[in-house]
């Protein structure tokens, strides 16, 4: 028996078992009976642990080299190194759909383990919901998309991956989008559990806020290790194109950022009800539509090797998820009136709204740019490009106004804000502004749309850093040194000043793309042994190049050296990669980082040993990007960090209110 | 001590002012400088970052290195250095090429409504944003404007008491009249 085989059948047993769970579990739910519930619970376990079996299967299949399995031979070779059979394993469409199915898996089993933190009433409608969707893409493997199907002739060696994938970048990148996506499934079934179950009050909101804040990092995460790869491995000198696939990853990530605001305000003030719950279940929606775009290949784009053909039913799921989700929102939409009444614009409450209102701007222009081509060729005949161009024009501005609004609103108070109190704390990040206005031209920076928005990058950053800054000061006056009055900040107000470092981080990284937007140096240029040519200040002279031939490769080097003001400052070799199985060339790119400009070689062509056609790009304080990314994951972790005192807390305080409950629970710890 | 809150508040406010007229006038200056001194070489680098590449892949033709990329390069400088505006290049290209040469939707025809639609979903999301704030401010008008007046001052001090509690999560807005408020809320409570 081959691994191949128990694969297959641990996932005819998932389905089995998925179909069992969702059953017990709506009994659970209908009939009010914990015992239903808690078999559902641990069903959603055992279904899991079949996934976990299948993927491992799969995995085994990848180590020992069977080639009977197609996906194995259609994804892998013998010459491929043993860490990058973890991007085989997601290199195709049916291994990434199992993937998901995987992680789909443990983020229930997550939920199972954890679920007493969650309102008991809302259990059984998340299992179910869980259980519903895990159902569709473990039927989807085990028919149109099985990876463990065989082939009738064994083949000696396999095709191997797409050279572009065997990148560091590509162990991170996929994973971690993949995962992102599935997670905002939970979310959904709170969702969905709340409006079944109809108790829409602030508790499902409070269940899912880690949850979503976990998933905005983990997609985040995603979007950014993606922009590295782009950068490194395409060699067109940037690492963002509007590229449709890259939209799709950059949706629900919009719209999980816009709910994780007003959920703030539905938490403290109780509006916003409807806007959330829609918000939810419009995260979840855009992933199952970016999953069926990428699939389907109806929109052009760079990620062509995801196509297949199971795009369309991707489409079923999808209609099916938003008629489903419409018609319960509708249901209950009289129960969603706001608790509170609204004072005044100019208040914290008020700067949410703007900031949901620009998110969902942003997100629905780029939806449009995504589909437009295809309205535009049904019902204009017309074929159609929308590319950067439109993309900067429409999101640049609301871009610019969201870090506007970034730094405004921790400035606004809840409910209203004096007038006094805003002047106050807007003057020192206004007047700091105008000063980079002024400044910015001095130093020869003449654009005006890149002033505007360093401008308003500078006063945002500024904003930040004086509230922290008075913070600080604050607690010094009561007898705190300075470091340990920051500490104690981030200590007690976690989760805020968590969210000023995720501004922070990306005001760095806005500053980074206006930076390589708006004063990128291109520089083509053909070179003969020891002629040099000169970018931004730095003088490269080319020494020649090398050809080697590698198992399965020809690699082509480029030697060349990097001077400034006489002095010799590097030597570089950029290259490229030429894969005989394959047409597609890979590139050695060339990044030196110096203070925070990238100097990116990238060989263009090459004739011989002695001539050579470069690009070079001088992309001015792209390292920003990276480390302003970096710093919004580090504030997501600090707002995810689970409070420790605050958490035992409230668990004695349910312990006390449900007492019967408890002696059922700790009954369940010691079976 | 409030008037003279109120009269820092308006130093703060014309402070705040002239910053912001300050800013205006920079961007308004570079503004006018920028138009009036393009060179031909910024033009040709506008204009050809709008043409798609035909052999690349999401690459425009001012970014490409292709042989072809070069050759329409040259195209739009000779066009554009001919006296042409840089509609009338793009529409050259689209006869030449094919409407999808161009890599953004035109400002006329069909292709309008790409500009347009998110443009009036924007204005309209506004006004709703709007309409949703006037109807709350107008139901917490009523609430507050009818029965619950008499029993306001009742309540009053829990009212303090409550923002208190929101304000003291924001160091920031623990204002000097707030810390004599508290004051007197603990007195009230002495009482």
């Amino acid at each position: 028996m081959y691994f191949s085989e128990l694969g297959f059948i641990s996932l005819i047993l998932a389905a089995l078992f998925a179909v069992l769970t969702l059953v017990l579990a709506v009994i659970g739910a209908w009939k009010k009976r914990s015992q239903y519930t808690s078999s559902a619970r641990h069903g959603a376990l055992v279904v899991a642990a079949f996934l976990v079996l299948a993927t491992a299967a799969l995995v085994i299949s990848f180590i020992t080299h069977d080639f009977g399995v197609r996906y194995v031979t259609e994804h892998s070779s013998r010459s491929m190194p043993w860490y990058y059979v973890w991007a085989a394993l997601y290199g195709g469409q049916e291994g990434s759909l199992l993937f998901w199915s995987f992680s789909l898996g443990l983020f229930t089993s997550l939920f199972v383990l954890t679920y007493k933190r969650a309102p008991a009433v809302l259990v059984p409608y998340v299992i179910a919901t869980l259980m519903g969707i895990q159902l569709f893409l473990v039927l989807m493997l085990l028919t149109v998309s099985n990876p463990f199907v065989r082939l009738t002739a064994i083949p000696a060696d396999g095709v191997g991956l797409n050279p572009l994938l065997l990148d560091p970048g590509m162990l991170l990148h996929p994973p971690l989008l993949l995962l992102g996506f599935m997670s905002f499934s939970l979310p959904y079934a709170f969702a969905v559990a709340a409006m079944i179950s109809g108790h829409l009050n602030s508790e499902w909101l409070r269940a899912i806020r880690r949850w979503t804040l976990a998933s905005w990092a983990i997609q985040s995460a995603g979007l950014l290790v993606g922009a590295w790869w782009a950068y490194h491995v395409l060699g067109w000198g940037g690492y963002w194109g509007w590229d449709p696939v890259e939209n799709a990853a950059l949706l629900p990530w919009l719209t999980s950022s816009a709910f994780l605001h007003s959920t703030m305000v539905q938490e403290r003030r109780g509006m916003l009800k409807v806007w959330n719950l829609f918000l939810v279940i419009a995260s979840f929606a855009l992933t199952i539509f970016g999953t069926f775009e990428v699939r389907s290949g109806l929109i052009s784009s760079v990620h062509s090797f995801a196509y297949s053909d199971i795009g369309g039913f991707f489409l079923v799921f999808l209609a099916v998820v938003i008629v489903f989700s419409t018609g319960l929102f509708l249901f209950r939409l009289p129960r969603l009136r706001p608790d509170q009444e609204f004072d005044s614009i100019v208040s914290r409450e008020g700067v949410f709204l703007l900031n949901n209102f620009l998110l969902l701007g942003i997100t629905f222009a780029t939806l449009w740019g995504m589909l437009f081509p295809l309205l535009s060729s049904a019902l204009n005949k017309q074929m159609m490009t929308v590319g950067p161009p439109f993309y900067n024009g429409v999101n640049g501005p609301l871009f610019a106004l969201l870090i506007l609004a970034m730094g405004v609103g921790p400035l606004l108070a809840w409910r209203r804000t004096s007038t006094s109190v805003i002047w106050r704390n807007i003057g020192v990040p206004l007047v700091l502004a105008a000063l980079c206005a002024i400044i910015l031209p001095l130093c020869g920076i003449t654009n005006v749309l890149a002033n505007i928005a360093f401008s308003i990058c500078a006063f945002t950053g500024a904003a930040i850093l004086y509230e922290l800054w008075r913070g600080a000061r604050v607690r010094h006056k009561h007898g705190e040194s300075y470091p340990v009055a920051v500490f104690m900040l981030f200590k007690r107000y976690r989760q805020r000043y968590g969210g000023y470092i995720v501004h922070l981080g990306l005001v760095f990284l806005a500053i980074g793309v206006i930076a390589s937007q708006f004063f990128q140096i291109q520089h083509d240029v053909t070179l003969k042994v020891g002629q040099q040519t000169e970018i931004a200040g730095y003088q490269l002279v080319f020494l020649g190049n090398l050809q080697q031939e590698e198992t399965g490769k020809t690699v082509v080097t480029a030697q060349f050296q990097i001077w400034r003001d006489g002095k010799l400052l590097k030597y570089i070799y950029p290259g490229r990669e030429v894969y005989h199985k394959m047409d597609q060339p890979v590139s050695k790119i060339e990044i030196t980082t110096f203070g925070l400009n990238d100097l990116y070689v990238f060989l263009n062509d090459w004739d011989g040993p002695t001539k050579v056609g470069v690009r070079l790009f001088m992309n001015p304080l792209v390292p920003l990007i990276w480390y302003g990314g970096g710093l919004m994951l580090l504030g997501g972790l600090l707002c995810w960090w689970p409070a420790a005192q605050q958490g035992s807390r409230v668990r004695s305080q349910r312990r006390m209110s449900v007492p019967e409950k408890d002696e059922k629970q700790s009954a369940e710890v010691a079976v | 001590m409030k008037q003279v809150s109120r009269r820092q508040g308006r130093g703060w406010l014309l402070l705040t002012a002239g910053v912001l007229v300050l800013i205006a006038a920079v961007w308004s200056f570079l503004w006018f400088r920028a138009a009036s001194n393009q060179t031909l070489d910024e033009r040709v680098q506008a204009v050809s970052s709008q043409i798609k590449c035909p052999v690349c892949q999401g690459e425009s033709i001012a970014q490409s290195t292709t042989d072809l990329a070069r050759q329409m390069r040259a195209t739009v400088r000779e066009q554009l250095a001919a006296g042409k505006s840089e509609q009338e290049v793009l529409t050259y290209f689209q006869e030449h090429y094919g409407s999808d040469i161009v890599w953004a939707p035109q400002w006329q025809g069909f292709s309008l409504l790409a500009w347009l639609v998110p443009l009036a979903l924007l204005l309209g999301g506004l006004a709703l944003v709007f309409a949703t704030l006037r109807d709350w401010r107008a139901v917490a008008r009523e609430t507050t404007g009818g029965n619950e007046q008499p029993v306001s001052e009742e309540l009053e001090p829990y009212r303090s008491l409550l923002e208190e509690e929101l304000a003291e999560e924001d160091i920031l807005f623990r204002s000097p009249a707030q810390s004599k408020k508290q004051g007197k809320a603990s007195g009230m409570e002495a009482k």
